[in-house]
């Protein structure tokens, strides 16, 4: 075989890819229309198409999980975006996909919102369309129960953590002098620190609370809460959506209503929704 | 095992296997049966007398067989939407799946139609049969035979390798098992599940081939 003919095409496949994804991405973002106008159409066209496409994990209890019993979709944020669902008169239809590949599936138009504890930050606010809040949480440490090193934000420095490698946490980790090891979800994390793999994970307050609820665990424990430093949680949507004002106007609605109260009652025992 | 462990996997069996029978086994079957198709005809490619059809082909088997299946699958369903072409999960999967079998199988059918005896090719021609003709009664039923043991292989391959599906939105059996894992916490028992219904399935395909086997030689004389 005169193999050495075939390098000239793989290479010349590869300059093409390559040329093509350059292509690609340099016209990124579409001109957007003025924010009103794109709005009404927006959301006229969601009610025609009756469908609320929704990203989410599906493995974050309680958040976006299967139930054990039913197997059907369901947590604090599932039933919240079906009850804005229902205020825009649409039915949701949720994708599930894991947390690093979900701003990739939002990007992608493989739905139209993210409903999966979406912290706001600045980064996300440039780069999204984010909702009124619609949960607040603060971030805790969770560690082996024999760890001692770690007994405040200022003690991560040279500690390694697990966390997702794209979310809040994370950032918050490395912020924070920790060593990031990349891992899928939340229970992996938990796993990891018990196993002895890392030393710590940051989560939020109300999925460290569900995990110790649940599973009774007492070989890793909370070492460090942060109450005053608040994270808050929206829906994120592609950038001019048009769907922001609509989806506010129906959080809002259900938080006049009690909607939030009484499903933040149903998973945590109290409203989080502010 | 304490019994409320036993208690979930007992009742995790139903909804696995139906991640089995909705995800993994369509999967399977159809990107072999169109990875089959593929290969067969990158294989008469790669035996061609016209230049450009062995190139084009040999450079597709390099490809796939230089590139981890995973990386090929994110492409489609992560990367080609850049560029404006946006596939459901279970059809990316399939596209994935089938291009991969595409190029292995390839290889494996072009060395069973080499392995069939020059001669036969060159009776079948006396006797005034074409090249197609002579492909479809006397070359590929011989080539068949000595290409269901690696073709077998590919097969069972596939079956696992379709877990790779589970990060791209397909429900199939491992996803289910991280659904269940992810509340319940219990990763050692969902995935020991998990595991134990992948070797059940490639278990039974392993005695298909061995009866396929003892079929396609009924007529062989040894």
């Amino acid at each position: 075989m005169k193999t050495p003919r075939i390098l000239p095409a793989i290479a010349g496949l590869l300059v093409a890819c390559l040329s093509l994804s350059a292509c690609a991405g340099g016209g990124s973002a579409a001109p957007a229309a003025s924010s009103s106008a794109s709005g009404s159409t927006a959301l006229t066209d969601l009610q025609k198409s009756g469908v609320l496409k929704v990203g989410t994990e599906g493995t974050y209890a309680p958040f976006t999980f299967h139930d054990q019993t039913t197997n059907q979709l369901t947590g604090y944020d599932i039933e919240v975006i079906t009850a804005v669902a229902g205020k825009l008169g649409v039915k949701p239809q949720f994708s599930e996909t894991k947390w690093d590949a979900i701003f990739a599936g939002l990007e992608a138009k493989r739905y139209d919102l993210v409903a999966n504890e979406v912290s706001i930050n600045d980064d996300r606010k440039a780069k999204y369309d984010l909702t009124a809040t619609y949960s607040v949480s603060y971030p805790v440490v969770i560690v082996k129960a024999d760890n001692t090193a770690i007994t405040s934000i200022g003690s991560l420095k040279g500690h390694t953590a697990a966390q997702t490698a794209t979310s809040n946490w994370g950032t918050f980790a490395t912020d924070n002098g920790a060593t990031l090891k990349p891992v899928d979800g939340f229970t992996e994390a938990v796993a990891a620190v018990k196993d002895g793999r890392v030393d710590l994970t940051v989560n939020d307050n109300l999925a460290a609370l569900e995990y110790f609820t649940t599973t009774k665990d007492t070989s890793v424990k909370t070492a460090v809460e942060v109450p005053d430093q608040k994270v808050l949680q929206a829906f994120a949507l592609r950038k001019d959506s048009g769907l922001v004002e609509p989806i506010n106007q129906a959080l809002s609605d259900l938080a006049a209503d009690g909607t939030l109260a009484k499903i933040g009652e149903k998973y945590f025992g109290k409203d989080i929704s502010h | 095992m304490d019994p409320a462990t036993w208690e979930l996997i007992v009742r995790s069996i139903g909804p696995l296997l139906l991640g089995a029978v909705v995800g993994t086994i369509p999967l399977t079957v159809v990107s072999f049966a169109v990875g089959l198709v593929l290969a067969l005809l990158v294989a008469l490619a790669r035996l061609s007398s016209v230049a450009v059809l062995r190139w084009l082909a040999t450079a597709y088997v390099s490809i796939i067989r230089g590139t981890p299946l995973l990386v090929q699958l994110f492409i489609i369903f992560y990367a080609l939407p850049m560029l404006g072409v946006v596939i459901d999960p279970f059809p990316s999967a399939v596209i994935a799946f089938s291009l991969n079998v595409g190029g292995y199988a390839a290889e494996t059918i072009r060395g069973s139609i080499l392995a069939v005896p020059r001669g036969q090719w060159e009776a079948a021609t006396t006797i005034g049969m074409g090249y197609t003709l002579t492909l479809r009664r006397v070359v590929l039923p011989q080539a068949l035979r000595v290409a269901v043991p690696p073709l077998s292989n590919t097969f069972i391959s596939l079956v696992k390798d379709t877990s790779l599906a589970s990060t791209v939105m397909v429900t199939e059996l491992l996803r289910r098992a991280q659904e269940i894992a992810a509340p319940s916490y219990q990763f050692l028992a969902l995935y020991s599940l998990a595991a134990v219904i992948y070797w059940v399935l490639c278990s039974g395909l392993s005695w298909g081939q061995q009866r396929l086997e003892q079929h396609l030689g009924r007529y062989v004389t040894v």
